[in-house]
């Protein structure tokens, strides 16, 4: 019983021999140097750091136990819902400016795209330029408040900010933003593929039917960009929970988001790779249930529509 | 315009006005708000010291100086990590190409779910904590001596490439007419000849873009490099270490080195990127 089927993929694996040599490569590359080390991790993860004992929860029952880890984990979905929200309306509004014909188009275009050439550290490095206490951004509200008492006379006694340990909602806006800056280009081109794969005649089409601009976005660009739109949602979720860098130089230490935590667990002083391990499964998790329970809302509304 | 459609279309004719009028401001404005942290990068880097310190740092320097690009070029410490970071971007670029392109062109030709599979499967993988692949790998590096080494960095920058580029080069390759293939294949061109001569040239806009992606990655490429690191650092490490304990003008002198030629390639190949190549293996 099992001859016929072994010859069967024998002569299979024969006849396709040029296409199975091409792809061997990757994915040996992807199994040796990805999926091993994250099933390397997820053992770590279920090992008992005391005895070894394997499988074990209590890494896992440390991490839950701990107000750091759960401060983490609020953070990074603070942060990634935040992110995604900023990224996915101001990418569109940059999208359908540059899909619109003006002057200097080309121009607005390579300024756009700039940021893709910035590393994320450096992007990191320059908000820290801008957002500390004697950063540009107090700079430019002390600028702003000089203006309103010498046109309305009205004083304004502007205080400081150190935006970056400040903590809280305004650190992580901040970090929010800085992602937003060095990322944008990515999402501005995604939807600027959406915006160029409507044809004309579905725009003119409602120009005719006498649809004003706004309900022809509504109902006629937004649709048709859906499929675009649930891209950039997963290719910006899955870094925006694992955002690092930007939260390692800009709030490190006041909000720790998953990433820094793991960063943390596993270097000095904790050296601890078990609760570290522990928490890239969690995080791990987290992405993927967000993508899931994101395209299963994102099917249903497109089955109520049809 | 004439004066009968004024009369028609009142409102919607102010709205267009007002829109003529705040569509060049917030076209301004987003421009400059997006260039602010470049020119802050060189303008630091150029600043006397007195000039950015203190609670009202300035936006404009008066007089120049190139005392911190002269410091961290004398140092010695640049031209180092800038040759490690050109010579593993651009390696690290063409074995992904060469691994990741001829998948992709298989993956491509398999049945719609069978492709869709794979290349959500190489997606997930994307979804775990790059830090932890990074900590394993390191582990098993150090074991072979593959620390401190451009392999090894090589090696890992791929991780993070491979899966990325694969996702966009299944798009090109799926946007080329089998008709093509069977074309020369009427012709008597063997299934590698086709593939060499008909389906790459066919793809190399694709693969263009693909590449630049993954050079530009590399390029930036901090964690990886982190963990695989002892003693040569690589630029974005550079800067890393001028965040931790340089002056101002120390970091936003060795960000300018790294920025400045990346600024030129972007902006000039930019031209050459059309939207579509990126959406890869979803379209529609």
């Amino acid at each position: 019983m099992g001859a016929p089927l072994f010859r069967g993929v024998v002569a299979r694996l024969r006849k396709y021999r040029l296409e199975v040599a091409l792809a061997c490569p990757l994915f040996l590359y992807v199994l040796g140097l990805t999926i091993a080390p994250i099933l390397d991790t997820a053992r770590v993860s279920l090992t008992s750091p005391l005895d070894g004992h394997f499988p074990s929860l209590v890494n896992y029952h440390t991490i839950l136990a701990s107000d750091a880890f759960g401060a983490a984990v609020v953070n990074t979905v603070a942060i990634a819902l935040l992110s995604i929200s900023l990224q996915l309306g101001v990418g569109l509004a940059v999208a359908l400016t540059l899909h619109a014909n003006f002057r200097y188009r080309a121009l607005v275009r390579t300024v756009m795209l700039l940021p893709l050439g910035v590393p994320t550290i450096v992007a990191g490095a320059v908000m820290l330029l801008i957002f500390s206490r004697s950063g540009y951004l107090n700079a430019v509200v002390f600028a702003l408040a000089d203006a309103v008492h010498a046109l309305l006379g009205i004083e304004w006694r502007f205080v400081p900010l150190s935006w970056t340990v400040a903590g809280g909602w305004r650190t992580l806006g901040i970090v929010a933003v800085a992602d937003m800056w060095k990322v944008l280009p990515m999402v501005i081109l995604i939807f600027l593929a959406g915006l160029q794969a409507i044809p004309d005649e579905v725009n003119e089409a409602a120009d005719v039917d006498g649809a004003t601009r706004w309900q022809r976005f509504l109902r006629v660009t937004l649709p048709l960009l859906g499929p675009y739109i649930t891209m950039a949602i997963i290719l910006r979720a899955i870094d925006a929970f694992r955002i690092f860098e930007l939260a390692l130089v800009l709030a490190g230490r006041v909000e720790p988001v998953l990433g820094t935590y793991i960063w943390n667990r596993y270097g000095p002083p904790t050296n601890d790779p078990f609760t570290a391990a522990a928490a890239s499964i969690v995080l791990f998790g987290l992405i993927l249930v967000f993508v899931v329970l994101y395209l299963r809302v994102a099917h249903r509304g497109k089955e109520d529509r049809a | 315009m004439s004066r009968s459609a004024w009369h028609r279309g009142a409102p919607h004719d102010r709205l267009a006005r007002l829109r003529r009028i705040l569509f060049p401001l917030w076209v301004l404005g987003a421009t400059l708000l997006v260039l602010f942290p470049i020119y802050l990068i060189f303008m630091v880097s150029v600043a006397p010291g007195i000039a950015i310190f203190g609670e009202r740092p300035a936006l404009l320097v008066t007089h120049p100086t190139l005392r911190f690009w002269m410091r961290v070029i004398a140092r010695g410490d640049l031209w180092a990590p800038l040759l490690k970071s050109l010579t593993v971007a651009s390696l690290t670029t063409m074995a992904a190409v060469a691994t990741a392109a001829p998948a992709a062109y298989v993956i491509a030709r398999l049945p719609a779910r069978l492709r869709y599979g794979l290349v959500i499967g190489l997606l997930i993988t994307r979804m775990f904590p790059e830090f932890a692949i990074g900590v394993s790998v390191a582990t098993r590096f150090a074991g072979v001596g593959l620390v401190d080494d451009y392999l090894g960095l090589i090696l890992a920058h791929l991780i993070g490439a491979l899966p990325f580029i694969a996702w966009i080069l299944v798009g090109t390759f799926e946007d080329i007419p089998r008709e093509l293939e069977e074309a020369a294949a009427i012709d008597g061109t063997s299934r590698l000849g086709t593939l060499l001569r008909v389906i790459i040239p066919a793809a190399t806009p694709g693969i263009a873009v693909a590449a630049l992606f993954v050079w530009l990655y590399s390029w930036n490429e901090f964690l990886y490099a982190r963990l695989l690191t002892t003693s040569q650092n690589t630029l974005p490490l550079q800067v890393f270490q001028a965040i931790d304990r340089g002056t101002k003008q120390q970091m936003a002198a060795v960000a300018a080195v790294l920025l400045l030629p990346i600024l030129c390639v972007v902006s000039v190949l930019q031209r050459y990127l059309r939207p579509g190549t990126l959406t890869g293996a979803v379209k529609g």
